[in-house]
């Protein structure tokens, strides 16, 4: 069996993961760059925010 | 000109205009960010591969499991529609793991998801290109 090459942490795959997603929405949905940084930006706040909101709820039901 | 006379006359160069747009979402679907290359998008072409790619390398990185057309299940078949929506990254994708995925880790089951929403975020990329193409977004 061939190991992961990439074995970043959770929060790191969570920050990756978001900040892709968040550039692609930015990007593809807001035309001036203001209006873009602006939606990046917020995005990118719910998407962690939500993201370790979720890890910490399920952390009394992990063990 | 009547009425009649100008419909005749719209309709090829209408003809024309879908199938450049259908072109242009073709080219979106094959490789990230083409789509709107040709429309001169040049901020959101780069916006779309580079977080397709990125996606699409790190989820590989990471072994999650590319699924083939030949799925067992419904649900095999709906990640390959979604694996398959990056375009030639779904190959990219397919040379680096060798063909051995390894989701016995959260690695492996992070990189799944990756590879899902490199495709699908493409998809809607190449949609997007196809709107502007026709003239409904810019």
């Amino acid at each position: 069996m061939i190991s992961p090459s990439l074995r970043p942490s959770h929060f790191q795959v969570l920050v990756l993961f978001a900040l892709a997603v968040s550039v692609a929405l930015g990007f593809l949905s807001r035309r001036e760059p203001r209006e873009r940084f602006n939606y990046i930006a917020r995005s990118l706040f719910w998407f962690l925010l939500i993201g370790v909101g979720i890890g910490w709820a399920m952390y009394p039901f992990s063990r | 000109m009547t009425e009649e006379t100008a419909t005749k006359i719209e309709a090829p160069a209408q003809l024309q205009a879908d199938s450049r747009a259908i072109a242009v979402a073709i080219a979106g679907w094959l490789v990230p960010g083409l789509g709107h290359v040709l429309l001169r998008m040049w901020g959101r072409a780069l916006a779309c591969f580079l977080s397709v790619g990125a996606l699409v390398f790190v989820g590989a990185g990471m072994r999650g499991n590319l699924f083939s057309w030949e799925g067992a299940d419904p649900f095999s078949r709906l990640g390959f529609v979604a694996d398959a929506g990056a375009g030639v990254f779904y190959w990219v994708a397919k040379s680096m793991e060798g063909g051995v995925s390894d989701v016995s880790h959260s690695y492996g089951d992070y990189g799944t998801r990756f590879l899902a929403t490199a495709g699908v975020l493409n998809l809607l990329a190449a949609l997007h290109a196809y709107e502007a193409a026709r003239g409904r977004k810019a």
